[in-house]
C-alpha cells in the first residue's frame, strides 16, 4: 500500500512544480496585464483619500502622488500611465490644493500638446477646478479656449451647451438665452467648415437642440426639415422624425402633421424600435382630432 | 436494511486501509487545478494568444483585464469543471467503483487492470454523465428563464414572494435539491454498469429502480456532503465583493479551496458511500 502513497506525493510535487512554474513564469513578466495589477494598488490607495478627502493625512496624500508619478514614469506609453497624471491632479483638486491641481493639468497638456481631444480635456478640468472654487469667469475663459482652438473636438462641442446648461441652473435665463444664441452660430460656422459629413449631421442636430431649447420651435422643424433633405439616403432618420412628430403635436398645435410625420415613420422604419411608441402616438391623436 | 451508519463507518474504515482510493479523486483534482492555473493565466502572455480571442468574442474584452477576470474566474471554472467531469471524471468514477468492489471483495488491487477495464466501458460511463449533467444544466437554466419571464411579463408576485426572494434564495434551494434528486437517480448506473457488466440502458432503468427503493438513504448520502458546498456556491457567485472586500486574488483561493473540498471531500464522500450502499444493499 506504500505505492499509492508515494505515486500521490509524486502527483503533488509535479502540481506544485507545475503552479510555482507556471506562477513565477507569468509574474516576472511585464505584460499590460502585470501594468494593471501594479495600478489597481495605487489605485486602492488613491481610493483611501477619496472615502474622506478631507481627513485623510497629508503625508498619505504625498505617498499616494509620488507612488502615481512613479508610476507613470515607469508606464509612459500605457493608457494607465496617463490615467494617472490625471489622477494627481484629480486628487490635489479634491484635497482642495487648487494650484496644484491645475499645475499638473498644465503639466500634461504640455506633454500631450499633440493630441487636441486631450488638450481640450485638460482645459475643461482646469475649468472645473475654477468653478469649485466659484470662480466662474476663469472658468468661462478656459471653456473659451476650447471653443476657440479645440472646436472640432468633443469636448468642443459639448462646451457651448454646457454653458447654456451652466446658467440654466444657475437661473440666469438671460445669459442662457445668450449663450445658446451663441452656440447656434458656432455651430453653423463649424458646419459650414464640413458640409454634408458625419460632423455637421452632428452639428445640426446640436443646432436643433439650441432651437428647442430656445423654443424656437419653427427654427428646430425648419432645421429638421432640411436635415431630412441634406443627408437623404445617408443616415436614419428615426429619431429625427419622432422629434418632428412632437414638436407639431406638443408645441405646434398641428397633430395632423404630427401623424402624418409618424406615419413615414411606420412606412420608411417598420423595423424601427419606434414602431410602438408611434402606433400608440398616432393612436391618441387621431382620437383627439 | 442497510443503515447508513455502516454505510459510513465501512467508507471510513476503507479509506483509511486503503490511501489508494484517494487517487482518482487526487487524479481529477489536479487536472482541475490545471485548468484552474490556465484560467488564472489566461489574460497573461503566452495563453492570451490561445484564450484571449475565445473570452472577447464570448463574455469581453474586459474580462481579459485585471481585476476583471476574476469575475469570470467561477464561471470559467464550472464551466471546465463540467467538461473534465464528463470527459475525465466519468472514467475516473468507473476506476473508484471497481477500486471499491475490489477492496471490498477483498481482491488484491491492480490498479492498471482496473483502469482497463474502466477505459472499456468508457463510451458508457461517458455517456451516463453527460445524461445527467445536460439534464441538469437544462433544468438550472430553464428555471430562472421561466421565473424571469414570469416576473417580466407584468407579474410582481408569485405565492405572495417577489422576484428577489424567487430568483435570489429559492432558486438556489431549487437548484440545490434539483442537483441532489438528479445525481441521486443516476449513483447508482455506474456501479451496475461496472460491477454487474450491465448495458447502458439497463443500468441507468436499474439506477433508477434502486433510487427509488432507497429514495431517503440515497438522498441523504447526496444532499448531505452537498451541504458543505453551499456556502462555498454563495460566495463564488459573489466574486465581485471578494474583490472589492478582500483582494482580487482571493476569487483564485475560493476556487482553489473549493476545488479540493469538491474532487477530494464532496466527490469521494459521495462516490465512494454511494458505491459501498449499493454493494451492502445487493449483499443483503
Amino acid at each position: 500500500m506504500n505505492k499509492p502513497r508515494q505515486t500521490l506525493k509524486k502527483l503533488t510535487l509535479i502540481l506544485a512544480i507545475f503552479a510555482g512554474g507556471s506562477l513565477m513564469l507569468c509574474g516576472c513578466a511585464n505584460d499590460e496585464y502585470a501594468i494593471e495589477k501594479k495600478y489597481w494598488k495605487i489605485k486602492k490607495q488613491v481610493e483611501r483619500i477619496l472615502r474622506n478627502p478631507l481627513a485623510s493625512p497629508p503625508n498619505e496624500l504625498e505617498k499616494t502622488v509620488e507612488a502615481l508619478n512613479k508610476f507613470s514614469e515607469q508606464f509612459p506609453k500605457s493608457n494607465l500611465g496617463l490615467d494617472a497624471e490625471f489622477r494627481i491632479a484629480n486628487l490635489y483638486i479634491i484635497k482642495e490644493n487648487y494650484d496644484l491641481g491645475r499645475q499638473q493639468l498644465r503639466k500634461i497638456m504640455e506633454k500631450y500638446s499633440r493630441s487636441k481631444e486631450l488638450s481640450a480635456q485638460v482645459l475643461f478640468l482646469i475649468g472645473k477646478s475654477y468653478e469649485l472654487q466659484e470662480k466662474w469667469a476663469s472658468a468661462l475663459e478656459q471653456y473659451k479656449k476650447i471653443m476657440q482652438n479645440y472646436s472640432e473636438t468633443i469636448r468642443g462641442l459639448e462646451m457651448p451647451i454646457y454653458i447654456a446648461q451652466r446658467y440654466k441652473a444657475k437661473f440666469e435665463p438671460d445669459k442662457m438665452i445668450a449663450a445658446l444664441q451663441e452656440a447656434v452660430s458656432y455651430y453653423k460656422g463649424i458646419a459650414a467648415r464640413h458640409p454634408l459629413t458625419p460632423l455637421s449631421f452632428n452639428l445640426d442636430m446640436l443646432i436643433a437642440k439650441c432651437y428647442m431649447e430656445l423654443k424656437e420651435w419653427q427654427k428646430a422643424v425648419d432645421t429638421l426639415n432640411l436635415m431630412l433633405a441634406t443627408y437623404n439616403g445617408k443616415v436614419t432618420f428615426e429619431e429625427i422624425l419622432l422629434t418632428l412628430a412632437n414638436i407639431h403635436s406638443q408645441k405646434l398645435n398641428n397633430p395632423g402633421k404630427a401623424v402624418e410625420i409618424l406615419e413615414v415613420l411606420l412606412t420608411e422604419y417598420p423595423k424601427s424600435r419606434y414602431i410602438k411608441s408611434a402606433k400608440e402616438m398616432i393612436n391618441r391623436l387621431s382620437a383627439k382630432q | 436494511m442497510t443503515a447508513l451508519k455502516s454505510v459510513y463507518r465501512r467508507t471510513i474504515q476503507n479509506i483509511k486501509a486503503n490511501p489508494v482510493l484517494f487517487m482518482p479523486f487526487a487524479v481529477f483534482a489536479a487536472f482541475e487545478f490545471v485548468s484552474l492555473i490556465t484560467i488564472y493565466l489566461a489574460p497573461r502572455m503566452p495563453l492570451k494568444l490561445l484564450l484571449g480571442p475565445v473570452i472577447r468574442s464570448l463574455w469581453g474584452e474586459k474580462f481579459l483585464h485585471y481585476p476583471v477576470n476574476f469575475i469570470l474566474m467561477p464561471k470559467l471554472v464550472s464551466l471546465a469543471r463540467v467538461c473534465l467531469t464528463v470527459f475525465i471524471g466519468s472514467l475516473l468514477t468507473g476506476v473508484a467503483t471497481l477500486l471499491v468492489y475490489n477492496i471490498y471483495k477483498g481482491i488484491k488491487i491492480d490498479l492498471k487492470n482496473i483502469f482497463k477495464l474502466a477505459l472499456k466501458k468508457y463510451i458508457s460511463l461517458f455517456a451516463i454523465v453527460l445524461l445527467f449533467t445536460l439534464l441538469f444544466y437544462l433544468l438550472d437554466k430553464i428555471t430562472p428563464k421561466i421565473l424571469v419571464k414570469y416576473f417580466s411579463s407584468g407579474h410582481s408576485k408569485l405565492l405572495f414572494l417577489g422576484p428577489k426572494i424567487w430568483l435570489g434564495p429559492i432558486l438556489m434551494a431549487f437548484n440545490f435539491t434539483l442537483g441532489v434528486i438528479i445525481q441521486s437517480a443516476f449513483i447508482y448506473a455506474i456501479p451496475i454498469l461496472m460491477i454487474e457488466k450491465e448495458s447502458l440502458t439497463k443500468s441507468i432503468l436499474k439506477s433508477l429502480i434502486l433510487f427509488k427503493k432507497l429514495f431517503l438513504k440515497t438522498l441523504i448520502l447526496i444532499g448531505l456532503p452537498m451541504l458543505i458546498y453551499i456556502p462555498i456556491s454563495i460566495l463564488q457567485t459573489n466574486s465581485a465583493f471578494l474583490i472589492v472586500k478582500l483582494f482580487p486574488e482571493s476569487v483564485f483561493l475560493m476556487s482553489t479551496f473549493s476545488l479540493i473540498i469538491n474532487a477530494l471531500v464532496i466527490d469521494l464522500i459521495i462516490t465512494l458511500t454511494a458505491t459501498h450502499l449499493y454493494l451492502m444493499h445487493k449483499n443483503e
